[in-house]
């Protein structure tokens, strides 16, 4: 009788705490500058890009991409900021907060210490951002965010 | 040998016969009043026999119904085993019959909760959890003739800020 009052009351708990763990949950925000471009050997795409491969290929004609700045970041308040460089390029976001819909973006990109496009978008927490930056080589840079 | 008392009740019952009545009559002091005392007697008999009559059961069956079922349960406690034999001999306050159907009802009761307060939640439109562009631009200086568009693939869910006219770079600003 005790044992399963005990194991009911367990249940009921855990359910309780799991919604409530999972609301608090912080979500994280993958954030790449990709270089795309075409070879005979592509290297495996990157895990980050895996749910994106199809409609990567299928939009930009491009059988490799390349991940040359990332970053990852956990926001925790939806009002946070962070940068993923490369050597020449980065990209500067400026999360301004969070709604239901997804979180309220500033991104620059910078060529140097340039700032080649600037843009203000609301990313969806289940709707990947990918914006075409200018050629590179025989490439293409796409800057590419994720919320994960 | 009957004492007094024995002949009186006799007397009054009207029991006594022959001899043995004119004995006991002649016997009394006051005839008269014992007489009376005997017709007292009687009417009191007839009264107490018309109230205390048994009274007719109304519903008979039903109540040998309930004494036959608590004859039942006092038979299964005392055949049960006794308490030091085991915790089997504890009633149970929650037997598992119940629980289940108890576990089963709150479940359907939760879902049924989910289910409408997920539908007032989703939204009517699917496209407000696209990633939007609110607004693009390009510095005019690295990309004066550069062109802007927004895609939005609802079947992949992914949003697209196509540029066009950017200046190309050379491979060397692909390095990590």
């Amino acid at each position: 009788m005790h044992r399963r009052s005990s194991l009911l009351l367990s249940l009921i708990l855990a359910l309780m705490l799991g919604d409530v763990a999972s609301a608090a949950a912080a979500q994280m925000v993958w954030s790449g500058l990709v270089i795309a471009n075409n070879v005979a050997q592509p290297d495996e795409i990157p895990p980050e890009l895996n749910r994106l491969e199809g409609t990567l290929k299928a939009w930009f004609g491009y059988n490799q991409f390349k991940v040359i700045g990332q970053s990852r970041k956990t926001l925790v308040t939806g009002s946070e900021d962070w940068l993923a460089a490369s050597k020449y390029f980065s990209l500067h976001v400026d999360s301004k907060g969070e709604t239901e819909a997804g979180y309220l973006l500033n991104l620059k990109l910078f060529q140097e210490k340039s700032v080649l496009l600037e843009t203000e978008a609301r990313l969806g927490k289940a709707s990947p951002l990918v914006i075409k930056g200018p050629q590179v080589g025989d490439g293409q840079l796409l800057l590419v965010l994720v919320v994960q | 040998m009957k004492t007094f008392e024995e002949k009186w009740t006799a007397w009054l019952d009207g029991e006594l016969r022959g001899d043995e009545l004119a004995e006991f009559e002649a016997s009394l002091p006051d005839k008269a009043a014992a007489e009376a005392e005997k017709r007292d007697a009687h009417k009191l008999g007839a009264f107490l026999k018309e109230q205390l009559q048994d009274r007719a059961m109304g519903n008979e069956d039903f109540f040998h119904h309930q004494l036959r079922g608590r004859i039942a349960a006092d038979a299964r406690a005392a055949n049960a085993p006794s308490a030091s034999d085991g915790a089997g001999a504890k009633p149970a306050l929650w037997p598992l019959g119940r629980l289940v159907w108890v576990g089963a009802t709150s479940l359907a009761i939760f879902l049924v909760c989910t289910f409408f307060v997920l539908r007032e939640k989703s939204p009517t439109d699917q496209s407000q959890y696209l990633t939007h562009i609110l607004n693009a631009r390009v510095d005019p200086e690295l990309g004066p003739n550069a062109t802007i568009s927004m895609f939005e693939s609802k079947e992949d869910k992914v949003t697209v800020l196509w540029t066009e006219g950017l200046q190309s770079l050379p491979s060397e600003y692909a390095t990590k």
